[in-house]
């Protein structure tokens, strides 16, 4: 399994990242399709995207929306990227949609088949069991205006993920008490920094802080 | 310009009722007394606009203030004295009244039985003035503010009303609030898109939910407002407008190259013909349906739509829609340009009778070599635009039509059969008039070959093709795969990649980067969701209902937000620091999900 969870970020702060994911793919161009948490920002979401990627020499870059209709030959295609990446925004909204297109069982195929999935902040909580880290702390929240009750993400890994983290009690407070009642490890990343997960293998890129059993700990 | 510095906010005084027309079309206007209405509420104001005009610096603040509110409200909550309040002798206080007079002007319009004009024109409006800010001039009027005798109630009847009469509707002149708002939010919208359009400055709202609606354009002179003449065979007025015309486009630079001579008449011809021949092209091109007809009413003369109320844009290629407005269908949408061009040929005819003091039979003019520019003109902008929808920029656009004319038209025949195939459903009523479903998506190809092509490299299966470009309106039936369709669609594969193939050429860029780059661009322009009527209907609904909540600063930021998100030339917004994100987020849902209709 391969995957490369964001917190976010400029695209200069994710340097290390975003050549560390083109590594992972084994090709100097690898094709990547940006699956933007909604559609309506996508033009220049995408634009964005691109030209973090062109730096590099990757011209095959895709988007696809999942909160439109979208045809079936697309799909197909974008099945067979070698990267996926979801962007970040209104993880909840993200997650209705992921579900109700069929895009998010899919996605499930595509990692156990060898496909890397990348995501940034609500597309790397995506990647976790839950996206409940997405509703606290409350001055820093996606709302769930879908009123979506099943909050049950991709299941990938072990942990529970918080992007956007900032070094602070009023954030470690909330962390260790969602670390107490879930009795999983929440990695908390600043902009910039990342996990990398190869196989079996971990990687933590910047500063990570890890909340478990009531303690905080930093990785760097 | 000190004053406005001050923020006394003065600018506004200019706009008294005077405007260069009153002295130059004799009796081509009715003054009118006015006073002051009371209750008005500011709901709306553009900020964007009045700076652009100069009424506001460009320095102040997107906000109300007091001193602000109270200007606009003494400047434009005005209600006239009409012929009805002086047949009864009704006594408003002298305070209340206004020094100034205010102009409904006159032209023709179809609606009106005798056909010459005789007794039609703003029959709801008045002309606040001409605003100057060195520069340039912007003509200002208020709709809702009483009704005129120009109105066709009063011709129809004839009889003079009441302002605000509720037996009378239209009639009675009063505007309402959601055609104001609808029209502040459209016009934003097309003006955003770069389509030439008045403006919506302000919105006041009264109670019962009636409006006055004020808006500004460097011109608010329409066709209608020469054809009253040409129709009454009244050369001096005809001239005297013509010469107004090409002197005010001289002076704000417009039309630069104008002779001083004689000549200026066809010059002034030349430059309708390219601008009605731009403006059909434009609405077929984006789908927008503006009720052309002879009069030359609901155009104004550079051909920016004026006029919301029976402004719509489709989703797709509706064709066949007609608005059904009681006692007539509308013109559809493919007839606009004969509409257009005979509005071009009444010009020449116009500019003959100028130039000869013989007015001729219209007939005598349908072969007149503006209609050739015309129709040149609207070919022209058909190549721009289709290349602007596979994604090409504009310099890319004019070397490929310069290169290869024959690749770029023969695209665009195969584009247009699939853009005007129809349900088999045939002809269908709709709420407000009659269509005839189109089935085909096209902003849908547009938008995702490219990054099919990306993905795959290859062309892609006829029912693949089919299964993106079909709508929600198409059945199995019209969706079937016959020989000729198929053929049609290999065309249209192999013409586009054709095209990309060219474009990469030109640039010297490999195919990869071409069709990337082209990508971005084609799913900018091709938006899949992008405004219909419908939808601005809808939205307005959304708005009014939760008005108490929106002040008229919030509603400028919404409209603003919105205008900009749905435009293919601005990326400024980011979703996360919408201002009104719920209300805008449930905006683009209704947007979606009207998408394709009318």
């Amino acid at each position: 399994m391969k995957l490369v969870l964001y917190s976010g970020g400029t695209d200069e702060e994710n340097i290390v990242l975003d050549k560390k994911l083109i590594e992972l793919s084994g090709k100097k161009n690898p094709q990547i399709t940006f699956v933007p948490s909604s559609s309506y920002f996508i033009e220049s979401e995408f634009m964005e995207f691109a030209s973090q990627f062109q730096k590099y020499r990757v011209n095959n870059l895709i988007n696809f929306p999942v909160d439109v209709e979208y045809s079936e030959i697309l799909k197909n295609e974008v099945l067979k990227s070698d990267i996926i990446y979801l962007g970040g925004g209104n993880t909840f909204y993200f997650l209705k949609h992921l579900r109700k297109s069929g895009f998010l069982r899919e996605l499930k195929d595509f990692v156990k088949n060898g496909g890397i999935l990348a995501g940034l902040s609500a597309g790397a909580i995506m990647m976790t069991n839950n996206i409940t880290t997405a509703s606290f702390p409350e001055f820093d929240r996606d709302d769930n205006d879908e009123n979506i009750k099943n909050l049950k993400a991709l299941n990938l890994v072990s942990f529970d993920f918080f992007p956007h983290y900032k070094n602070s009690l009023r954030y470690d407070n909330e962390l260790i008490e969602h670390a107490n009642k879930t009795q999983k490890k929440v990695y908390s990343c600043p902009d910039g920094s990342g996990i990398i997960i190869d196989e079996h293998k971990i990687e933590f890129i910047g500063k990570t802080f890890v909340f478990y059993k009531g303690e905080k700990f930093s990785l760097r | 310009m000190s004053d406005i510095k001050s923020n006394n906010y003065n600018s506004f005084d200019t706009l008294d009722g005077s405007h260069p027309f009153k002295d130059v079309v004799e009796d081509g206007h009715v003054d009118y007394e006015a006073r002051s209405r009371k209750g008005a509420k500011i709901r709306y104001f553009n900020f964007d606009l009045a700076k652009e005009m100069g009424l506001l610096p460009k320095s102040h603040p997107n906000g109300l203030n007091n001193k602000l509110s109270e200007k606009i409200l003494k400047t434009f909550s005005l209600m006239i004295i009409n012929e009805y309040d002086i047949e009864h002798n009704r006594d408003f206080s002298k305070d209340k009244i206004k020094d100034a007079k205010f102009m409904a002007t006159r032209y023709l319009q179809l609606q009106h039985d005798d056909k010459k004009g005789l007794s039609s024109g703003d029959g709801r409006s008045i002309w606040n003035g001409q605003f100057k800010n060195g520069k340039e001039t912007w003509d200002i009027t208020s709709c809702g503010t009483g009704g005129t005798r120009l109105s066709p109630a009063t011709t129809k009847f004839n009889k003079f009303f009441e302002n605000g009469d509720p037996s009378i509707s239209y009639g009675c002149g009063f505007a309402e609030i959601d055609e104001g708002i609808a029209q502040a939010l459209f016009s934003e919208v097309f003006y955003k898109n770069k389509i030439k359009t008045e403006r919506t400055l302000l919105v006041l709202e009264f109670e019962k939910g009636y409006a006055i609606n004020v808006r500004a354009h460097p011109s608010l002179l329409r066709p209608s407002h020469f054809f009253i003449h040409l129709k009454q065979g009244n050369y001096d007025n005809l001239k005297n407008l013509v010469d107004y015309y090409i002197d005010s486009q001289k002076h704000t630079k417009q039309w630069a190259d104008c002779p001083g001579d004689k000549s200026k008449y066809d010059f002034f011809l030349k430059q309708m013909a390219i601008n009605f021949g731009n403006m059909a092209s434009v609405f077929e091109n984006e789908y927008i349906f503006c009720w052309l007809d002879w009069d030359g009413d609901n155009i104004l003369m550079d051909g920016s739509i004026i006029d919301y109320g029976s402004i719509r844009q489709f989703g797709m290629f509706h064709s066949e829609y007609r608005y059904d407005d009681v006692d007539r269908f509308s013109t559809s949408i493919l007839e606009q340009r004969d509409k257009a061009k005979y509005i071009i040929q009444s010009f020449a005819q116009l500019v003959d009778y100028i130039k000869t003091k013989d007015k001729k039979n219209l007939k005598d003019f349908k072969n007149h070599k503006s209609l050739d520019l015309f129709d040149k003109e609207f070919e022209d902008e058909k190549n721009r635009n289709i290349l602007k929808k596979i994604g090409l920029d504009d310099k890319e656009a004019s070397t490929l039509i310069d290169q290869k004319i024959k690749l770029v038209k023969d695209f665009r025949k195969i584009y247009n059969y699939f853009e005007r195939a129809k349900s088999s459903k045939g002809l269908i009523k709709v709420s407000d008039g009659i269509s005839w479903d189109a089935i085909f998506c096209m902003r849908d190809i547009m938008r995702e070959i490219p990054k099919i092509i990306i993905a795959k490299k290859e062309k892609i299966s006829d029912r693949d093709f089919i299964d993106i470009l079909k709508s929600h309106y198409a059945t199995e039936e019209d969706i079937q795969i016959s020989s000729y369709r198929s053929k049609m669609i290999k065309g249209f594969q192999d013409k586009y990649w054709d095209i990309i193939t060219e474009v990469s050429l030109i640039n010297k860029h490999s195919f990869d980067k071409q069709i990337l780059k082209l990508s971005f661009r084609a799913s900018k322009v091709n938006k899949f969701a992008r405004v219909t009527g419908d939808s601005i209907s809808l939205i307005v609904e959304q708005i009014l209902k939760k008005k108490n909540s929106i002040c008229a600063d919030d509603l400028y930021e919404m409209i603003d937000d919105f205008s900009s998100v749905q435009s293919i030339y601005d990326d400024s917004r980011d979703a996360d620091k919408l201002k009104h994100r719920d209300l805008l987020m449930k905006f683009f849902r209704i947007v979606k999900e009207h998408r394709e209709g009318l």
